[in-house]
């Protein structure tokens, strides 16, 4: 057999042969052949391959356990119970086990976003071709972390797949080590969980990448349109179709059929979680606003069925309530099911007509149906819509209440508080009821905000209260309010644009980029996010966003109207406020700290990984904030970013991811790095303190985002602006003057210049270092000296004389 | 006399061992009888009635982990030791023998919660209780079942008594 290369070929007067061409061997093999000298030591790296890497970052940031359950039940040996860190029957303690269950949710979120990577591929391909180029705008390293993790440089939609098998397969060796008799050491457990995470990002970028070379998503554009946003901007006299989950593909064919018909003035599209996201990029490019609406995250799911809107249900996959069937079957309101991850029991109806799929669904004969043909998906959704809605509007259908059946409802209440203890966030619904039964309806008003939707309070209610429609039925006003808008999803960050800031970013002249991600879970409501952008993008921070925090960040306005997508421009530059897209776009978060380091810096990428963390983690002031995390999803992306050394805060419902990444920075040796350039150990602030964290209020995390923004790699003038905010805020949202801020003062110039004498004075008194009056100077103190051209590493290898 | 463990009901589970219902009079003799007890709030601390009775405790020389925001409430309280850390972060410190503590006097053997989201409170909880011998009492309005001792869900002003009359113990 004859191997044939890649490129052109012919073959001539060939008659009754067949070729099949599975996929061209060797392709991109022979390009990284072609490239070797330009590819780093851990092209496609193993699980054991970036392992010391991660022993350098566990060794200063301490894994911190804190179990949801102290029992494990995963064999027949069990269960076990594993409290105050004892062995099971199989040996493993409680730390490593915890770290195996950290490990299970980051893999599992992992598989999450590649599956959806895989099938969107599948689609795409059929679709458009193998042979479709990758175009993600103004971009040379179009798939950064692909080519950092993999060494790969896909050019085409096809070359994705290689970069793909790499993570499934990395995915089914780890998921391997989670059966009993496996790994032994905790230790170990958060090496692979950090090489999960990784492989999440691989996973996301694939998906990304793809969807906005093929379906028209702006391409790093600065200035994307708009989408309008909110449970109060459907109109809903108009037939509804909802879309929940995450993948966009099989709901363009509903958008592609309404815009082919005619349709848009009849019909209203609305979508919850990233779909919505993405629909609202699709074929938006060329700063075109979008074409659907963006009704919010899971914790309107079950708000938003319940008020009746929406005629038909289609879903896809991931963030999807698994009683979506169950409840929209009570206000007949078929659900059309569009994915294998979620199929709900229904029938496939892939193959059948659709008149006969209408009829079934409209007449309330089958509450729903699987339908995996897209074309038809797309034409079914809009005629259910249009056929269903007259009928369910004729019957009222809404599960909220009547007036008289509500005053009934709150009258009935015995104040048991079963309801508050069972309630995820323990909100305080009895006094909500309480105050409703004297006429006061504010208390269940407040509720609507922090209710995450959920309805466990309902499932033990001993007065069998439907308390959520009770919520939502007294906050109709409020809800009717809820009108915003998002910035469209702008993709990638730009090569130019990496050109211009690198140079701030690096020197700290750019205070830090805030990467707010993530879903709905918040400690007190949707205005938390908001608070903390409008805060950072006023001291000038770049604000980068995605997913459910990008939407819940447009649901507020300012005095002037304006939400903040109106208010700060969206390029990547200080004081910006950017919007990359959906759950998948999070990748390119990650991908520009990668292009920071490839473009500003020159440093080589293709499987590089190690170096590149090495310099993101010393000099890239970058934070992420998942404030509402609930998801596996959220886990793995947190981890792939904490191996890149980027430091993650949770919001206190984060805690029961069950494990922290935490510094002590009163353990001095601890807080090293060598100078690269002769290999010297120099000693650095306690920064970032943690890779993975949670924070208890809104207050708390401001200062934490500022002082974990600070990087050795910080000029006078970036350290010297980093720290203002630092101090700014702890005394803004704390009260006080931050204990450690002196940790972080190198020189006299690295000090506010507003506060200088001041904060000399208490160096002076208080820390007891030497100032030199006359010229305001430092004499002696700092533990650490300031060197404009120090290299800071955490790899000895890379200092001159090592062996690279 | 206040009773202040009633409604200890249980929704979900952590594991085998739940919180010992504990009367106020109990916590002020385990307080009394600690060397070095921390009293941790949390950002719920705020409310004017509860401050006001955090800063007695800590008017009685017991030390205060001020986390999430709940510091901003001591800071023009002069005779109270207080001082911002994170939760979590304290978690982690509390399983060092070798930290200094918050007045750089060493770790503490009692810890103390007020003014937590339960949630939250309980997940830290967990993780001293399973890595740490360290013993907790929770003095939130909630039962906070990875505390060793705690009081159980009060209404606010059954609350308010009970952390009165553990004042007035101490
Ligand atoms: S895996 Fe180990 S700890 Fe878990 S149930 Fe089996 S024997 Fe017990
Ligand atoms: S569970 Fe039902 S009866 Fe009990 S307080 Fe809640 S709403 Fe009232
Ligand atoms: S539906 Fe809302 S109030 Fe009810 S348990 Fe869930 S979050 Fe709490």
């Amino acid at each position: 057999m004859s191997q044939i290369k890649t490129g052109k070929f012919s073959i001539d007067e060939l008659e009754n042969v067949q070729i099949t061409i599975g996929s061209v061997v060797g392709a991109l093999e022979q390009e990284m052949d072609s490239e070797e000298l330009d590819i780093g030591p851990s092209p496609c790296p193993g699980i054991k391959d970036l392992r010391n890497w991660d022993f350098n970052l566990l060794s200063r940031y301490e894994p911190v356990y804190t179990p949801v359950c102290d029992q494990c039940c995963y064999c027949t040996f069990g269960k076990c119970d594993l409290s105050k860190n004892k062995e099971g029957a199989c040996g493993i303690d409680m730390s490593s086990h915890q770290a195996r269950e950290f490990l299970l949710r980051v893999i599992t979120g992992a598989a999450a976003h590649s599956a959806h990577g895989r099938h969107l591929l599948h689609y795409l391909i059929e679709k458009y071709g193998p042979d479709h180029p990758i175009d993600v705008g103004a971009s040379n390293l179009k798939t950064p972390i692909i080519q950092l993790v993999t060494g790969m440089k896909p050019e085409t939609i096809g070359d994705l797949q290689k970069a793909l098998e790499y993570v499934e397969e990395q995915l089914t060796q780890l998921l391997a080590t989670i059966q009993v008799g496996q790994e032994g050491a905790a230790l170990d457990f958060e090496s692979k969980a950090l090489h999960g995470g990784m492989i999440d990002h691989v996973g996301m970028e694939v998906s990304d990448v793809a969807q906005i070379s093929c379906l028209g998503m702006p391409k790093a554009e600065e200035n994307t349109g708009y989408a309008e946003l909110g449970m109060g901007c459907i109109d809903s006299e108009k037939p509804m179709v909802l879309t929940i989950g995450h993948n966009v593909s099989a709901v363009t064919h509903i958008m592609d059929y309404i815009g082919d018909h005619g349709l848009e003035d009849e019909v209203e599209l609305g979508g919850l979680c990233c779909t919505s996201i993405d629909m609202s990029r699709y074929k938006s490019e060329g700063a075109h606003d979008s074409k659907s609406k963006v009704i919010g995250p899971i914790a309107k799911e079950l708000k938003f069925i319940r008020s009746g809107v929406p005629d038909v249900i289609v879903v896809d996959e991931q963030c999807v309530r698994a009683d979506v069937l169950r409840e929209a079957k009570e206000l007949h309101m078929p659900v059309i099911a569009t994915n294998e991850k979620i199929m709900y029991g229904l029938r496939d109806r892939s193959d059948d007509d659709v008149e006969d799929i209408v009829s079934d669904l409209v007449s309330g004969k089958e509450p729903g149906a699987l339908l995996l043909d897209f074309d038809k998906v797309g034409e079914v959704a809009t005629r259910v819509a249009m056929e269903v809605a007259p009928i369910r509007s004729e019957n009222n259908m809404t599960a909220l209440p009547s007036d008289d059946e509500f005053n009934e409802l709150i009258n009935s209440c015995v104040h048991c508080q079963l309801c508050e203890n069972t309630c995820p966030t323990n909100l305080p619904i009895s006094d909500a009821f309480r105050l409703a039964e004297e006429g006061d309806m504010s208390g269940l008003v407040d509720l609507h905000d922090p209710c995450v939707g959920c309805g466990k309070c309902e499932t033990v209610c001993p007065k069998d209260i439907p308390i959520l429609n009770t919520i939502e039925k007294s906050s109709q006003q409020a809800i009717r309010e809820e009108k915003g808008k998002i910035r469209v999803g702008r993709g990638q960050i730009s090569d130019p644009e990496i050109r211009e800031e690198g140079v701030n970013l690096v020197l700290g002249t750019t205070p830090g980029i805030v990467a707010m991600v993530g879903c709905s879970n918040y400690a007190e409501g949707t205005q938390d996010i908001y608070k903390i952008a409008d805060e950072m993008l006023q001291r000038n921070y770049i604000v980068v966003v995605s997913g459910c925090a990008a939407m819940d960040l447009g649901m507020y306005k300012n005095k002037d109207g304006e939400t903040l997508y109106e208010k700060y421009p969206g390029k990547f530059t200080k004081g910006n406020l950017l919007n990359v897209g959906s759950c998948v776009s999070n990748s390119h978060i990650a991908s520009t700290a990668i292009k920071v380091a490839a473009i500003f810096a020159q440093r080589k990428i293709s499987g590089n990984y190690e170096e590149v963390a090495d310099y993101i983690m010393n000099r890239i002031g970058a934070t992420g904030l998942a404030w509402g995390a609930y998801s596996q999803k959220a886990s793995a992306i947190a981890s792939g970013c904490n191996r890149l050394g980027i430091p993650v805060i949770v919001g206190p419902h984060g805690s029961k991811y069950r494990r922290a990444l935490i510094g002590r920075p009163y353990a001095e040796d601890k807080w090293n790095v060598y100078d690269a350039r002769n290999g010297d150990v120099i000693p650095i602030a306690s920064v970032p303190e943690f890779l993975l964290t949670t924070a208890g209020t809104v207050e708390e995390v401001m200062p934490m985002i500022a002082k974990n923004c600070i990087r050795p790699s910080d000029n006078n003038m970036g350290r010297m602006i980093k720290l203002t905010h630092y101090i700014e805020l702890s005394k803004k949202y704390l009260g006080v003057l931050p204990e450690d801020w002196h940790n972080f003062v190198r020189s006299e110039q690295d000090l506010p210049l507003a506060k200088r004498d001041e904060l000399l004075n208490i160096l002076e008194k208080e820390h007891g270092w030497e100032i030199d009056w006359d010229k305001k100077k430092i004499i002696s103190g700092p533990s650490m000296k300031f060197d404009v051209s120090v290299q800071p590493t955490n790899l000895e290898r890379l200092c001159k004389g090592q062996e690279v | 006399m206040v009773d202040a463990t009633k409604n200890t009901v249980i929704t979900t589970t952590w594991g085998t061992t739940n919180a010992r219902p504990v009367q106020p009079a109990v916590v002020a003799k385990v307080i009394k009888k600690a060397k070095r007890p921390l009293l941790i709030t949390g950002g719920d601390v705020l409310d004017e009635d509860i401050l006001k009775r955090a800063v007695e405790i800590g008017k009685k020389g017991i030390q205060i982990a001020a986390t999430g925001n709940s510091m901003t409430g001591f800071v023009d309280e002069e005779s109270v030791f207080a001082k911002y850390i994170n939760a979590h972060s304290l978690a982690l410190y509390l399983s060092d023998s070798g930290w200094k503590g918050l007045d750089g006097h060493g770790n503490y053997d009692l810890i103390v919660a007020l003014g937590h989201k339960k949630y939250y409170i309980n997940q830290v909880l967990s993780g001293v209780r399973n890595f740490t011998k360290l013993k907790s009492i929770s003095i939130e309005r909630n039962y906070i079942q990875n505390a060793t001792m705690s009081f159980g869900k009060l209404n606010k002003e059954t609350h308010l008594k009970a952390l009165d009359e553990l004042i007035d113990n101490l």
